[in-house]
C-alpha cells in the first residue's frame, strides 16, 4: 500500500514536471523568434529604408568645359560644416562618410555649393545629356587623367584630398541611394487596399444574408454556410495557383495588365480572407439582442432599413476586427502571392503590374544567391511589429464588445 | 362595398422605391452569399482543369505525362532542361507526408501537455501570459518563421550533424523541418486543445477526485480523455496546416529532386515546395505540372482529413 502511494507520487512528480517543461517550450520559441529577429534585423531599422528604392541607379558623368578649362568654384561655404565633412574650396563640395541602408560603408556628398563645377555635368550614359549632382548621391568612383583613380573605399578624406589635387577629372561615377523598400510598402499598401474593397462588401453582405435573411434549418442554407467554411482549409498556395491561372488572365483581359498584378493579386487575397470577414462578422451579428430588430420593425422600418440602421451599427465592432484580421493576413501572406502577382522586386509601382509584397519582399530575397539575411530580418521585424500592433486592437474591441455586452463584467 | 383590409405586407410596400430598395439589397445580399460559396468550386475547377492537362495532351511533342509514375516514381525531371515528360512525384508525396507526422508527432505531446497546464494547472496570471505567448506564435507569419529557420535551424542543425559525423548540406534536411514545422503547428494544436480541455465538464473532475485519485492522475486520466474529440481535431488541424506549409518549408528542406529517403539528415522535399521551384517559367508542362502537383496535395490533404475523422470517430465513441 504505502510502495504504491510512493509510485504513485513518482509518477504524478514525473508528469508535473513534463508538463510544466512542454508549456516552456512555446514560451522560448516565441522568445527565440523575436529576440532573432530584433537582433538581426534592428540594425537596418530606420527612416530612410522604408522611403528609398530598392534598386540603385549608377550616373556616369564628365564635367562641362568652358574654352578648356573648368571654373573652378574657390568659395567658401555658406553654411557652417560638421567636423565629419570634408570640404574641398577648390570644387565647392563637402564630402563625408557614412553607411548606406544595407550598413556598408559610403562616400555621401554632404554639401554643394551653388557655384560648384559640380553642379552641370555632362552624362555618359544613356539619358538626358547634362547630369546635375544632387545630395543625396554616393560617390563610388573619379577617375582623374594620368594618375590613380580616388575610390569610395579610400573615405572620405583622401577622396576630397585627391580631387583638390587635380585640376580635371576623366570620369565621376555616383550611385544613388538603393536597398530600401518603398516599392515593397507601396504595394502592400495597396494589396489592403484592394482587398478590402473587394472583400469586406462582399464579406459582410454574405454575413448579413447568412444571419439575417436565410432561415438556418433549410439544408440549402447549410451547404452554402458548409462550402465558406471549406475555404478556410485551402493551403493558400492552392489560392496562388487560382490567382495564376483564373484572376490573372481575367484581369489581363479586361485591363492594361499584361500579366500578373497586383489587382490579380488582391483578388486571391480577398478570396482567401473571405470566410474569416464572414465568420467573425456573423459571430457580431448573432450577439445583437433580437430586441433591437423587433424594435426597428415595430417602428415601420423595412427589412433594409433595420438591417444597416439597428443591426449594422451594433455588429460594427466585429466587422471592424474583422477587418484587422484581414490586415494581418495580407500583409503575412508569402505563398499565395508569389504566384498571383510574382516575385519581382519593383520601385515603380502600377496596380496592373507586378511588384513585391514585403513578405515576399522577404522570399525574394532569401532565394537569391547571396540571400539577404540583414534586410530580410529588418522587413520582418516590421511585418511582426504591424501584426502584434494588429492583435493587440483586435483583443482591445473585443474585450469592449464583451464588456458591452455583459456589463456586470461576466468575463 | 366593405374596403379588404389591407396586408402587412401591403403596407410596408405601398411605397415602390420601398419594395424596390428592400429587394434589390435582398438580391445583393443573396449574391454575395453565392459568390462566397462558388469560390470553393472555382479553386477546385481551375486546379483540376490545368491540373489534367499534363495527362491528356503530348505537351509540344514531350508527351504526355504517364499518370501511374507520377504518382509512384521517384525521379524528378523538369521537361525544358531534359526535354523529357517524366515528371515523378510519388517520392514527394512520402516525404510531405513523412515530415508533416514526424512534425505532429513533436508538436502533438507538447501542445496537449501545455494545453492542460493552461487549462488546470497554471494560476491565473501565467495561464493569461501563456495563452498570449500562443496567440502571438499563431499570428507570425509563415515567412518570418522560414528566415527563422533558414537562418538559425539550418545553422544548428548544421553543427549538430557535424558533431555526429555526418555531412548535411548547409544543414538542409529532414530534421531542420521537422523543427520548424513543429513550431509552426504548435500554436494551432495548443489553442484548439485548450477550448477543449477547458469545456470538460467539472462534475466529472469532481467524481474522479471523490473516488481518491490525485490531481494529476485525474488531469491525465480523466481529463485528457474526456477531451479526446477536441484534441484530436486539434492534431487533424496542424497536419492540415503542415501538409500545406509552402514558403517556410521551402527555405529548409532542400528541394530533393529524386529518391525516396527517410533519413532524418538528408535533403528532402514537399509538394508545396516542388510548386515553388523554378518560378520562371509561365508557359509549357513545367509550368502545368505545378496544377498537377497541387491537385496531388489537395487529394492528400482531403483523403488524409477523412483518414484521421475516421480514427475520432472510432476512438470518439468511448466517450466518458
Amino acid at each position: 500500500m504505502f510502495k504504491q502511494r510512493t509510485l504513485q507520487k513518482i509518477k504524478d512528480l514525473i508528469l508535473q514536471t513534463l508538463t510544466v517543461a512542454f508549456s516552456s517550450l512555446s514560451l522560448i520559441t516565441l522568445s527565440i523568434i523575436v529576440i532573432f529577429v530584433f537582433q538581426t534585423g534592428a540594425p537596418l531599422l530606420n527612416l530612410d529604408l522604408i522611403t528609398y528604392d530598392y534598386t540603385s541607379n549608377t550616373y556616369i558623368s564628365e564635367p562641362i568645359l568652358e574654352d578648356g578649362v573648368i571654373e573652378f568654384c574657390d568659395c567658401d561655404p555658406t553654411i557652417t560644416l560638421e567636423e565629419t565633412s570634408f570640404y574641398s574650396r577648390k570644387w565647392g563640395v563637402a564630402l563625408g562618410d557614412d553607411l548606406d541602408v544595407l550598413g556598408k560603408g559610403v562616400v555621401t556628398i554632404t554639401y554643394l555649393h551653388s557655384e560648384s563645377p559640380l553642379r552641370s555635368l555632362k552624362n555618359k550614359g544613356i539619358g538626358p545629356e547634362t547630369f546635375s549632382l544632387l545630395p543625396e548621391y554616393y560617390i563610388r568612383r573619379i577617375a582623374f587623367y594620368g594618375s590613380p583613380s580616388a575610390l569610395d573605399i579610400y573615405g572620405a578624406e583622401t577622396v576630397v584630398s585627391m580631387l583638390d589635387s587635380q585640376d580635371n577629372f576623366r570620369e565621376l561615377e555616383v550611385i544613388t541611394k538603393g536597398g530600401g523598400i518603398r516599392g515593397s510598402i507601396i504595394t502592400t499598401l495597396w494589396l489592403i487596399l484592394l482587398t478590402l474593397v473587394i472583400a469586406i462588401p462582399i464579406g459582410v453582405s454574405a454575413a448579413i444574408y447568412l444571419n439575417e435573411y436565410a432561415s438556418p434549418n433549410r439544408s440549402i442554407v447549410r451547404y452554402l454556410r458548409q462550402f465558406i467554411e471549406l475555404l478556410t482549409g485551402v493551403p493558400s498556395i492552392i489560392y496562388g495557383l487560382m490567382g495564376l491561372a483564373f484572376f490573372a488572365p481575367f484581369i489581363a483581359n479586361i485591363t492594361e495588365a499584361t500579366g500578373p498584378s497586383i489587382l490579380s493579386g488582391a483578388m486571391t487575397l480577398a478570396v482567401i480572407v473571405l470566410p474569416v470577414i464572414i465568420r467573425t462578422t456573423e459571430e457580431s451579428l448573432k450577439v445583437v439582442p433580437l430586441e433591437y430588430r423587433q424594435a426597428s420593425f415595430a417602428l415601420g422600418a423595412s427589412k433594409t432599413q433595420t438591417v444597416f440602421k439597428a443591426v449594422l451599427p451594433s455588429a460594427l465592432p466585429g466587422i471592424i476586427s474583422a477587418t484587422l484580421l484581414s490586415i494581418g493576413r495580407i500583409v503575412g501572406e508569402s505563398a499565395a502571392l508569389i504566384f498571383a502577382i510574382g516575385i519581382i522586386i519593383k520601385d515603380e509601382i502600377s496596380i496592373f503590374g507586378q511588384s513585391t509584397s514585403l513578405a515576399v519582399h522577404i522570399y525574394s530575397m532569401m532565394t537569391d544567391e547571396p540571400a539577404n539575411i540583414e534586410l530580410s530580418a529588418t522587413i520582418s521585424l516590421i511585418i511582426l511589429i504591424i501584426v502584434l500592433t494588429l492583435n493587440i486592437l483586435i483583443k482591445l474591441l473585443t474585450n469592449r464588445m464583451l464588456k458591452k455586452l455583459h456589463p456586470g463584467g461576466i468575463i | 362595398m366593405t374596403k379588404k383590409p389591407l396586408s402587412i405586407k401591403q403596407i410596408l410596400y405601398s411605397n415602390q422605391t420601398r419594395w424596390l430598395v428592400d429587394h434589390g439589397f435582398f438580391a445583393f445580399f443573396l449574391f454575395a452569399t453565392l459568390l462566397s460559396s462558388s469560390f470553393i468550386f472555382i479553386v477546385v475547377g481551375v486546379i483540376f482543369q490545368r491540373g489534367i492537362t499534363p495527362f491528356v495532351t503530348d505537351n509540344f511533342g514531350l508527351g504526355s505525362v504517364n499518370l501511374w509514375s507520377f504518382l509512384t516514381g521517384d525521379v524528378y525531371l523538369t521537361g525544358d532542361t531534359f526535354y523529357s515528360s517524366q515528371y515523378q512525384i510519388g517520392y514527394l508525396i512520402v516525404s510531405t507526408l513523412y515530415n508533416a507526422i514526424l512534425a505532429l508527432l513533436l508538436a502533438f505531446p507538447i501542445g496537449v501537455a501545455t494545453a492542460l497546464f493552461i487549462a488546470k494547472i497554471a494560476p491565473k496570471w501565467l495561464a493569461n501570459l501563456l495563452r498570449t505567448v500562443v496567440e502571438i506564435l499563431s499570428s507570425i507569419p509563415s515567412i518570418v518563421f522560414g528566415l527563422f529557420g533558414a537562418v538559425l535551424i539550418l545553422d544548428q542543425v548544421y553543427f549538430f550533424t557535424e558533431s555526429l559525423g555526418f555531412q548535411s548540406r548547409a544543414g538542409l534536411s529532414v530534421l531542420s523541418t521537422v523543427l520548424l514545422l513543429t513550431m509552426m503547428i504548435l500554436p494551432t494544436i495548443t489553442a484548439i486543445s485548450e477550448v477543449a480541455i477547458r469545456s470538460v465538464d467539472s462534475s466529472i473532475e469532481q467524481g474522479a477526485l471523490a473516488l481518491g485519485a490525485t490531481p494529476t492522475q485525474k488531469n491525465f486520466k480523466v481529463v485528457l480523455a474526456s477531451a479526446k474529440s477536441g484534441i484530436f481535431s486539434s492534431a487533424i488541424l496542424g497536419v492540415g496546416r503542415a501538409l500545406g506549409e509552402a514558403t517556410a518549408v521551402s527555405l529548409v528542406s532542400g528541394s530533393r529532386f529524386s529518391g525516396y529517403s527517410f533519413n532524418i539528415f538528408d535533403t528532402t522535399a514537399t509538394l508545396t515546395s516542388r510548386m515553388l521551384e523554378g518560378m520562371k517559367e509561365t508557359q509549357g508542362v513545367d509550368y502545368s505540372i505545378r496544377f498537377s502537383i497541387g491537385l496531388v496535395l489537395m487529394v492528400v490533404i482531403l483523403i488524409t482529413n477523412f483518414g484521421l475523422n475516421f480514427v475520432k470517430r472510432k476512438i470518439g465513441r468511448v466517450n466518458v
